[in-house]
């Protein structure tokens, strides 16, 4: 599913990831672990192409990063759902054409996005607030709204930056329990986190990275 | 295929209306332009116009020697008049020529000099529908050769005088146009580019989720196109009523070319189309 091999990338001469060697497979559920700035959310970037390693190679689904070109990186980006701890939702639109854009974008049809739609608010609890928009939620709400973005093209990989980064603990469990349900449906899922307390109980794959270093995998 | 069309049609309707100030500013921006872009092009159609006008006004007379048969030259203007190029002829003979010059410099000429030396001359008008400058001068050159011609007196070198001066002023104010083009170009590529600037995360949120560029670029295009068509059509109405407004009250006769309207706005789509393609690639790679 991802693979890293001998990654290298720094931003400057403090910051950076170094030496990555990593395999992820197929329906894995793994936490990407460590305090902040340890290189988690450039691990992540790498992974969807939004940055490329300076050292070493990255293969994500049957993508590399060496040969790919730049425009062919959205028909990878089509099979990953990306979440991001500061949600990215277009704050003009209602939380159904939220979600209903990467159903646009993958050209599929109305019928399908309206079903397609209702599904993720369901699995994500949001269907009483499919007319509300994003400043009309709270923090913990407007994440379920970017899960459901997420899911609703049924990505093989979901990427989650600190998805509980902003949250309450009771939101934060919650966002966590629709992951594992969406997982037990066989999705991948890297989910960095600092919140070691959240996960504390779980018994998943823990990847954990300081400064720039792979500790354990 | 249908609904994703019918959706990125939409999304650039829906995003012009949405980005109101951003909409604003760039219509007025290509308002503004183009206004001054269609003034200064129907200006410069008129004063071809005026070019012609002189030239259309070209009269020429024609010397013929002292001892030139009346037959010959009745049977020269005959053929002069053929000529498509000449509208009209008038024959000045000797008795008409000394009463000109009576009436000119109030002295007989044959009494004071006992005889008659003015010459015969043909006055030609050049037909001012099918004027061209160069047929005329190839006319005057051929004329001049004829044996019993004796001179050509020209009026048109000083109407070229004051083309030559149009025609310094028109290179003069066509740079001056390209400078304008340019500048709007860059006014007009800023407003768009800013406008798009505004919506890095908008363009960010589409990528992340898989949009390949044309998805991305598709409604800014049509939000451009938009811009372009209403900026420009409102500034073609302003510049045809400002010189029907100027027609009537200064009682001249600026002629508004038949495609302007076409002119302005395919001008303004191209340059807004090719403003936010420039910038798309700015924001969409960087």
């Amino acid at each position: 599913m991802v693979e890293f091999k001998n990654i290298s990338f720094s931003y400057s001469k403090e910051s950076g990831i170094y030496n990555i060697n990593l395999h992820v497979n197929d329906g894995e559920f793994c936490f990407l672990v460590g305090p902040t700035g340890s290189g988690k959310t450039s691990l992540l970037k790498m992974i969807y192409f939004d940055i490329f390693p300076l050292k070493g190679e990255i293969n994500v689904l049957k993508y590399n990063s060496r040969k790919i070109k730049k425009n062919k990186i959205h028909k990878l980006r089509k099979k990953i759902g990306v979440i991001f701890q500061d949600y990215k939702l277009l704050k003009q639109r209602t939380v159904y054409e939220n979600i209903a854009l990467p159903l646009h974008i993958n050209g599929v049809g109305r019928k399908n996005i309206k079903s397609g739609v209702e599904e993720a608010l369901k699995l994500t609890d949001l269907s009483d607030f499919q007319h509300k928009f994003p400043h009309q939620l709270s923090g913990g709400e407007q994440q379920r709204v970017c899960i459901a973005r997420a899911i609703v093209k049924n990505p093989e990989l979901i990427l989650a930056d600190e998805p509980t980064g902003n949250l309450d603990p009771a939101a934060a469990h919650k966002i966590l329990k629709i992951l594992e349900q969406i997982n037990k449906e066989g999705t991948t899922i890297i989910m960095a986190t600092h919140n070691y307390k959240l996960i504390s109980d779980k018994d998943y794959r823990l990847i954990e990275l300081k400064e720039g270093n792979l500790i354990s995998s | 295929m249908i609904d994703q069309f019918a959706f990125l049609i939409s999304e650039g309707f829906k995003s012009f209306y949405r980005n109101k100030l951003a909409s604003f500013l760039c219509v007025i921006t290509i308002f503004i332009n183009f206004s001054v872009l269609g003034s200064l092009f129907s200006i410069g159609n008129n004063t071809n116009s005026l070019v012609d006008f002189f030239r259309s006004k070209y009269t020429f007379e024609i010397f013929l020697n002292e001892n030139v048969e009346k037959k010959t030259y009745l049977n020269f203007i005959n053929q002069l008049k053929d000529n498509k190029i000449v509208a009209d002829t008038e024959l000045i003979d000797k008795e008409k020529s000394a009463i000109i010059f009576k009436e000119e410099f109030g002295e007989d000429v044959v009494k004071m000099l006992g005889y008659n030396p003015l010459p015969v001359s043909i006055k030609v008008f050049i037909n001012e529908e099918n004027f061209e400058y160069g047929s005329v001068d190839l006319l005057i050159k051929s004329l001049s050769s004829i044996d019993f011609v004796d001179d050509i007196e020209y009026r048109g070198k000083y109407i070229d005088e004051v083309e030559d001066r149009i025609n310094l002023a028109i290179f003069l104010f066509l740079i001056f146009v390209i400078a304008i083009i340019f500048l709007s170009y860059q006014i007009i590529s800023n407003t768009i580019n800013l406008s798009m600037t505004n919506r890095k995360n908008f363009i960010d949120i589409l990528k992340y989720n898989g949009a390949s560029d044309i998805f991305i670029k598709i409604p800014f295009y049509i939000e451009s196109i938009l811009y372009s068509t209403i900026g420009s059509l409102i500034s073609f109405y302003f510049v045809k009523y400002l010189f029907l407004s100027f027609n009537s009250y200064f009682s001249i006769n600026i002629k508004i070319d038949d495609y302007l309207w076409l002119w302005i706005i395919g001008f303004s789509i191209f340059i807004g189309l090719y403003s936010s393609n420039q910038s798309m690639k700015r924001n969409l790679y960087e």
